[in-house]
């Protein structure tokens, strides 16, 4: 299972657009990794105004945390990280700055 | 990275209040790790009364961080943090459980950048680090 959990600011990321994001994550990454685009999980987390810091100033930050399967060589988790901003800045028009993507081995506890 | 997850009671804390913890878990992790202060981020999650978060009840501390440091540092850093928190929140340090966790750099890009190994910064993620403050 691919499961990403996208924590966003509030009124930084429209509602209207998550569906073709998440859809856009899923394709990316089962590109990357396998599996079937319809299996992978997207949560999203909107933190209220007020609610968000980064550097102890208000946050637009917008964070897409997946886990994928273990053991992706390093060049190609690089390669999907790279994609995922690339699409994420696209659909959003967020900078790099206002973006943080992680693609973590799933742990099986 | 690091990001620090804030478990509280709803509305327990102004927003003051927020946001000075958020400057203080900046610069206890700055003062004890050297990253630049852009990358540290600070978000409070609120329990409505009678219902749990995945911690269990009440406060608790989430530090998410690169990978790489000593027990003793990651230790040192959760107690500061507890205790700052605790002050401004007027709250016993007991009542605020809390952990760290880690996972390697590697596997985070921000700022454009994949995040180096502590120890490991190089001057351009430094420059890059800057003008993503000075952007701000």
């Amino acid at each position: 299972m691919i499961t990403f959990n996208c924590t966003i600011q509030e009124g930084i990321v429209p509602e209207d657009i998550r569906p073709r994001l998440a859809s856009e994550l899923a394709r990316i990454t089962t590109g990357f990794v396998g599996g079937n685009p319809d299996e992978v999980s997207v949560n999203w987390i909107e933190i209220p105004h007020g609610f968000g810091f980064r550097g102890g100033r208000l946050s637009t930050t917008s964070a897409v945390r997946g886990e994928i399967p273990p053991g992706l060589q390093q060049e190609t988790r690089v390669e999907l990280m790279q994609s995922i901003q690339d699409m994420w800045m696209d659909l959003t028009g967020c900078t790099t700055d206002e973006l943080v993507v992680s693609a973590r081995d799933r742990r099986d506890n | 990275m690091p990001h620090y997850r804030c478990f509280i009671p709803e509305n327990a804390l102004s927003f003051d209040q927020r946001q000075e913890i958020a400057l203080a878990f900046t610069d206890i992790h700055c003062g004890s790790t050297g990253a630049p202060r852009s990358f540290v981020s600070v978000t409070f999650l609120e329990t409505p009364e009678g219902q749990t978060h995945e911690h269990g009840k009440g406060y608790f501390l989430d530090g998410g961080n690169r990978a790489g440091r000593s027990e003793e540092v990651k230790q040192l850093l959760l107690s500061d943090l507890t205790q700052a928190f605790a002050r401004v929140a007027n709250v016993s340090p007991d009542n605020i459980p809390g952990r760290i966790t880690e996972n390697p750099a590697s596997w985070t890009m921000e700022g454009g950048f994949v995040l180096p190994e502590p120890g490991q910064e190089g001057p351009e993620w430094y420059a890059a680090a800057e003008a993503a403050a000075a952007a701000d």
